[in-house]
């Protein structure tokens, strides 16, 4: 009953007064931003991240991740009234959502996906607390070449699977491991890249690069973008009430989407939207009257809704356990601990008990804030779409501005957060994804550590990578899934290519 | 060069511009060997896969069709011009005003009537002070006479 014990001590942790308004604010934060298209998780809890440095790690953390879960509830709301997904991950909620709302089921549809999200998370934290233990056992086997070796896997499959091209998405992974190595070199104490400005001996700081390449590019790429369509509809308590037929037509779903999500979500580099996808297409191919589809069929909103809350628990799998982040929604996390000194590892279950459970056991109560924050109180996020971008805008913008100024009482943050804010919009125009950059700069300077540490024990051998087991088989996995996905793009390119040819030849005929 | 993927080929260029001049930067810290890597080892096999990245990025663009690329330069610069103004004023007009500023700075972008506007400035900077000086007790100062 070890694991009792220990979620006592999370419980005692996470019911600190203090604990509990973090994760309120959290997950109030979260349901804000997760309503309002345009601004995804990644901006809001790069917003937040100064803040961190004011308050005790524990709270921190809390009301990171509180954002980051309470995005996957509110963002279901633009997707049903607007068909605009309020993050990426709800992306797929549209597709059956807006049609219900169409038909006057707005009411049901924001019913049903939040309970189908209380569902998924509750089982997303079950299965975190149930994998964590055996995790960190497996974790303090590794090595420091084995740790290498995970993270090559960590950071070649969210820059490969996720994005159209393997090489842009590699690249920018690369240029971020690269901008990591910016300032003084913890082995040598050589200052790398400074470029002779006293303040770059301390490299970039993560908070001007996650406000610069999430907050600043996203409002300049939203603030043209019209967004009308006034939502008069009025949801009600009663409007909400689902008939006995979707609570029926749901709960299988509901299960099957919260193992999925849960399954890819502790999976690196597929995450939150690849579940919600995987976990519609797999209701759209079981189902018995498949087109329904796309006209408001339950299912198609409480699966993927489940799917991507399971996912957003388990996403804290690897992160908590291993240390290595899975995505760079986690790697922001893992960077908010680090900034308190804390370093993630399979060492911090036994080193901080109180934030580990502590953090599992706000999951649990964070999810009942936001049934309560996404029911009873839908009136005013609905009423919160109304409010147009041109007036919310300058308020980020000057709440951004001030976190970067407080973190370090400078100026110079902020015309770091200037130039990255361009450098963030230049590669939006490119299609250039800034996630495996910041996930490549977080991990990097760990991944250069880890690097030369296993060298310098294997007397600078480099097989040590591959004789060690569990190092080889990680390396394995990259290698199949790098030449998997640029098989994939080079084969989807042919494709295109004899398409278009067979028009040509169409259209000379 | 109509018709080309530009896209690609801008960033795979600039990728392997960065690629290339990391390289030949790292070169001045002592590269070191497998078993005893200096500061620069890490940093050149980076640049250099990353001009590698580049190349496989831009000559594929080549033999592609590819759209324009529309840049928002109205919201760019003004966004920009917020930036520096709050930048460069916060450490003398104090937090109210200079809040106000960028606000107003910042929503030249969108088309805002002048009277909501300025309304709209006011309000933020005293939902800033609220937030920060207030409520997180961020200790920068408040007005300009407050230094």
């Amino acid at each position: 009953m070890e694991t009792l014990d220990s979620l006592y001590i999370g419980l005692q942790a996470a019911l600190q007064p203090n604990i509990l308004l973090y994760c309120f604010f959290g997950v109030f934060l979260g349901t804000f931003i997760g309503v309002l298209p345009g601004i995804g998780p990644l901006a809001a809890i790069s917003l937040l991240l100064p803040i961190t440095y004011h308050i005790e790690p524990t709270a921190a953390i809390v009301m990171l991740a509180g954002v980051y879960y309470g995005a996957e509830y509110g963002g279901s709301t633009a997707s049903i009234l607007l068909n605009l997904p309020g993050t990426a991950a709800n992306a797929v909620t549209c597709l059956d959502g807006h049609p219900m709302a169409k038909q006057g089921r707005a009411g049901v549809a924001l019913f049903m996906t939040t309970i189908a999200s209380l569902i998924g998370g509750m089982i997303g934290v079950f299965a975190l607390i149930l994998f964590s233990p055996s995790i960190v056992e497996i974790g303090l086997k590794f090595g420091p070449a084995e740790y290498f070796a995970l993270m090559i896997l960590g950071l070649i499959s969210a820059s490969t699977l996720a994005s159209g091209s393997p090489a842009k998405g590699m690249a920018m992974v690369v240029f971020g491991l690269l901008l990591g190595t910016i300032g003084t070199d913890i082995n040598s104490g050589v200052p790398r890249f400074d470029f002779g400005i006293a303040e770059m001996m301390d490299g970039i700081s993560l908070v001007g690069l996650a406000m610069g390449l999430f907050g600043i590019s996203e409002i300049i790429n939203s603030i043209t973008i019209k967004r009308d369509g006034k939502i008069t509809e009025k949801i009600t308590m009663r409007s909400m009430m689902p008939t006995k037929k979707d609570v029926q037509d749901s709960i299988k779903p509901m299960l099957r989407g919260s193992g999925i999500g849960g399954f890819f979500g502790a999976l690196p580099g597929t995450g939150a939207a690849i579940a919600s996808f995987i976990s519609y297409a797999v209701e759209k191919k079981i189902a018995k009257d498949p087109t329904r589809f796309g006209k408001g069929a339950i299912e198609g909103i409480t699966a993927p809704e489940s799917a991507n809350n399971a996912a957003a628990q388990t996403a804290f799998i690897p992160t908590l356990t291993l240390g290595i982040p899975g995505s760079a929604t986690m790697a922001i996390m893992l960077g908010a601990l680090i900034i308190h000194g804390i370093q993630p590892g399979p060492m911090l279950m036994s080193e901080q008990p109180t934030l580990f459970w502590g953090l599992i056991v706000s999951f649990f109560i964070g999810n009942i804030f936001l049934v309560i924050l996404n029911i009873p109180l839908i009136g005013m996020w609905v009423s919160l779409l109304n409010i147009p971008y041109r007036i919310l805008y300058p308020a980020i913008l000057v709440f951004i501005m001030m976190g970067v100024y407080s973190v370090h009482n400078s100026s110079f943050d902020l015309y770091v957060v200037a130039i990255i804010g361009i450098i963030g919009y230049g590669m939006s125009l490119l299609r250039f994804e800034a996630a495996p950059l910041l996930l490549g700069f977080i991990l990097g300077p760990l991944m250069e550590e880890n690097l030369r540490r296993a060298l310098l024990l294997s007397r600078g051998d480099m097989a040590t990578f591959i004789d060690r087991p569990i190092s080889m088989w990680l390396l394995i996995i990259s290698g199949l899934i790098l030449a998997w996905s640029f098989f994939g793009s080079f084969r989807s390119h042919l494709r295109k290519k004899t398409l278009a040819k067979e028009q040509a030849a169409a259209g000379n005929a | 060069m109509k018709n080309r993927d530009t896209r690609d080929l801008i960033g795979g260029i600039a990728l392997i511009a960065i690629g290339v001049f990391a390289a030949i930067h790292a070169r001045q810290y002592e590269f070191g060997e497998l078993q005893r890597m200096g500061p620069g080892y890490f940093p050149t096999v980076l640049g250099i896969i990353l001009a590698i990245l580049g190349v496989l990025v831009a000559i594929p663009a080549l033999f592609r069709e590819g759209t324009s690329i529309k840049i928002e330069w109205h919201s760019l610069v003004w966004v920009m011009v917020s930036i520096l103004v709050f930048a460069v004023l916060l450490n003398h007009l104090g937090m109210i005003f200079t809040s106000a500023l960028a606000v107003i700075a910042s929503s030249m972008a969108s088309d805002i009537k002048w009277k909501a506007r300025l309304i709209l400035s006011g309000c933020i900077a005293v939902i800033t002070y609220l937030i920060f000086s207030f409520g997180l007790g961020m200790v920068i100062p408040v007005w300009p006479w407050s230094y």
